[in-house]
């Protein structure tokens, strides 16, 4: 069919103008998103080509699910979705548009529409454009022209949008791995500050330690100087010994030089070398801990004075190593000895103070009757020789003579009252361990004596019931008299045994053995006597108290001349003494000489 | 006429001393009287009458020096035996010194008091 030419030229005018505003499309959208794009273009071509409805599905270039949108004219009555009219489309045409014909008819509703396809993308690739239209000619030439060319700017437009977008999302990958990659980046970089302030805290630490462990041992080298306190450790098994600087200074030796015992041996006073061979021995023997006193004779002739203290322990290899203290007191040792000295001076001078105080009272005691009694007396004589004589008178005087020398008797008694002791209370009491209490007591003038102990305690001793003060006065004094007995020996150690065992069923013994110069055999029985003594200081009362307190616990002291050299003393008491009961403790009277100025005092 | 028997007053605290001193003193040929302390001595009429005094040193409250200084004070010029059961050989030059006759320790013999007692009454 013709049409007239006017008609013609009107149409392709129209046709003309409309590809001008479809080629203007682009403009619209440039830089757009998809759906901006979709939208443009549907809304265009619903107006331009007066359309029923125009359908738009965009496949995903991931393959995900397609986007559809459409734009329908008001005049339609189908209130479909996009995706329901999609769905219909599917269902009519079969799901692959691309293979749909280019011009179909459809029909939605009651209506019937032509219906035009155009291919987004040479392939149909971006999607698919359907544009239905009631009008029965639809789509004429220059609509397919338009659809075409519209569907090709979109195409292109989409196209582009797509890379854009493609774009994007890489830059935002890129982004998002660079500001990962930063982050981690950061994240390491913090790990690593943290790290680097953490070890310079640990060198600081480090270092800190380091300066207070220098410190500490200068602290500890000082100390150990003032103190004249050097530290060593002995390794037993192997003799290695590692000394303090200190200790070097105190034996006067080269710095570093190797300690053997033999080395140690040589500044060892010779008189105390079977002290430091005891040692030795111990040490070997039973690891036990050591506590020992000797001297030094240095080269230069100087004697020093060490207290020596060490802890055995079992190391790893089962070897005993000793670590211990050595400390001078040369100077507390001098000051001690001028103390004991001054000491036993101001007792001698009490002592011999007390005794002249003690006579004097008793010579003004009994000097007064005395006097009674010569005066009557000598009155008595002389009435007798008067003549005639006073028989009357020298009766008389010799009444008050008599009562004068009962007076002076009396005081005797009373006197002798004086001296008997106080009331004392027994109790249940292990010889064994009072013993162990005086050895605490003596031990290290024992050792200042250069006296070796060997103690024989057995400590399964029935109890006794006794007076512990007594017992422990009388066991220190033969303690003491036998340190005494050894004091000039040099030729062979001095050794003293102290035995506790018991003796027969209800009695126990303890016996003090030294090897000093012993006694006279003749002198056996004066050995208790009081005042007797073989000591240029003391009273000689330590005997002859140590056998009353024994006699007062029913027991006996007795003393016996060794095979070897020496004496030995012992005493033996009952476990249960007859005068005492097994009850409640009771007091009973011991003798002992009470301290003169109480004396005086009572008088 | 009669003869006045010279009074020697003695001084001490301790009881046998008082009871038997005056019997000896009267087979002396003196009047006797005893006084348990100086301040019963220094109450009594007797200061002025006696010729010589026997003191005993060390006695409770006033002891012997302590009289004697009294006596001197009160210009009471009594020659002075001191008597003392305490041995103390410096004590006698001491009270020697301070014008004591004679100071003899307890027990004392009968020969060596009246030797004093003479003394005492020659100064006198």
């Amino acid at each position: 069919m013709l049409e007239s030419p006017t008609e013609e030229v009107t149409r392709l005018r129209g046709c003309l103008n409309d590809l001008v505003g479809i080629m203007a499309l682009p403009a619209l959208w440039a830089g757009g998103e998809p759906q901006q794009i979709v939208s443009t273009l549907l809304d265009a071509l619903l107006g331009l080509l007066q359309l029923a409805f125009v359908f738009v599905r965009l496949n995903d270039p991931d393959g995900g699910p397609s986007i559809e949108m459409m734009r329908r004219s008001e005049l339609l009555e189908s209130t479909d979705s996009a995706r329901e009219f999609g769905v219909a489309l599917d269902a009519s045409r079969g799901n692959a548009p691309l293979k749909w014909p280019s011009i179909a008819r459809v029909s939605i509703g009651n209506a019937d529409f032509r219906v035009a396809s155009v291919r987004l993308g040479a392939q149909g690739e971006i999607g698919v454009v359907v544009a239905g239209c009631e009008r029965p000619g639809f789509p004429e030439q220059t609509e397919r022209l338009l659809l075409d060319v519209a569907a090709n700017q979109a195409a292109m437009g989409l196209q582009h949008a797509r890379l854009l977008s493609e774009q994007k999302r890489v830059a935002r990958e890129l982004d998002r791995r660079v500001a990962q990659r930063t982050a981690e980046l950061a994240k390491a970089n913090e790990e690593l500050r943290n790290e680097i302030i953490e070890r310079r805290l640990t060198e600081e630490k480090l270092r800190h330690e380091e300066r207070e462990l220098e410190r500490s041992q200068a602290f500890l080298a000082e100390a150990q100087q003032l103190a004249r306190i050097g530290s060593f450790s002995w390794r037993v098994a192997t003799d290695e010994i590692t000394w303090s600087e200190q200790l070097y200074r105190i034996f006067e030796f080269e710095p570093g030089l190797r300690i053997t015992l033999e080395r140690i041996a040589t500044r060892v006073h010779p008189d105390d070398l079977h002290t430091l061979g005891e040692m030795v021995d111990r040490a070997r023997r039973d690891a036990g801990d050591l506590h020992y006193e000797h001297r030094l004779l240095m080269p230069d002739g100087s004697v020093k004075y060490l207290h020596l203290l060490a802890h055995g322990a079992i190391d790893n290899d089962g070897g005993s190593v000793y670590t211990g203290a050595v400390q001078d007191v040369t100077k507390r040792r001098h000051a001690e000895e001028s103390l004991v000295q001054a000491r036993s001076e101001l007792a001698q001078a009490t002592r011999v103070t007390s005794l002249g105080v003690l006579t004097a009272s008793i010579a003004h005691e009994v000097s007064q009757p005395l006097a009674g009694i010569v005066t009557n007396a000598s009155t008595c004589a002389r009435m007798l020789a008067a003549e005639p004589p006073n028989i009357e008178g020298a009766r008389e005087t010799v009444r008050r003579t008599i009562r004068d020398g009962n007076r002076a008797s009396e005081v005797i008694t009373r006197l002798r009252d004086l001296f008997r002791g106080r009331d004392l209370v027994v109790e249940s009491v292990d010889l064994t361990e009072t013993t162990q209490e005086v050895i605490a007591l003596t031990l290290s003038e024992l050792q200042r004596n250069r006296v070796i102990l060997r103690p024989e305690l057995d400590d399964k001793l029935p109890a006794v019931l006794a007076d512990r003060v007594q017992l422990q006065q009388v066991i220190l004094n033969l303690l003491r008299n036998a340190s005494d007995a050894m004091v000039d020996i040099e030729d062979r150690s001095r050794e003293l045994l102290i035995k506790t065992e018991p003796d027969g069923d209800d009695h126990v013994r303890l016996t003090v053995k030294d090897v000093g110069g012993g006694f006279v055999p003749q002198d056996m029985d004066k050995l208790f006597e009081a005042f007797h003594t073989t000591k240029k200081e003391g009273m000689g009362i330590g005997l002859s108290v140590s056998r009353s307190i024994i006699e007062r616990h029913n027991g006996r002291l007795w003393a016996t001349l060794n095979d070897g050299p020496g004496a030995t003393f012992s005493f033996s008491i009952p476990c249960r003494p007859a005068s005492v009961g097994a009850g409640d403790p009771v007091a009973i009277r011991t003798a002992t000489a009470m301290d003169s100025h109480q004396v005086v005092r009572s008088l | 006429m009669t003869i006045q028997r010279s009074l020697v007053s003695v001084v001490d605290d301790d009881e046998s001393v008082r009871e038997s001193l005056p019997d000896l003193l009267k087979e002396f040929g003196f009047d006797a009287r005893t006084f348990s302390s100086a301040q019963e001595f220094l109450n009594s009429d007797c200061v002025g009458k006696t010729q010589c005094l026997i003191l005993d040193v060390a006695m409770p409250g006033m002891s012997g020096p302590d009289l004697q200084r009294e006596l001197k004070i009160r210009h009471q010029a009594i020659p002075i035996v001191f008597i003392t059961a305490r041995r103390d050989e410096n004590i006698r030059p001491r009270l020697l010194e301070q014008g004591a006759v004679e100071c003899l320790f307890k027990p004392f013999s009968d020969t060596a008091l009246l030797e004093a007692l003479n003394a005492a009454l020659r100064v006198n």
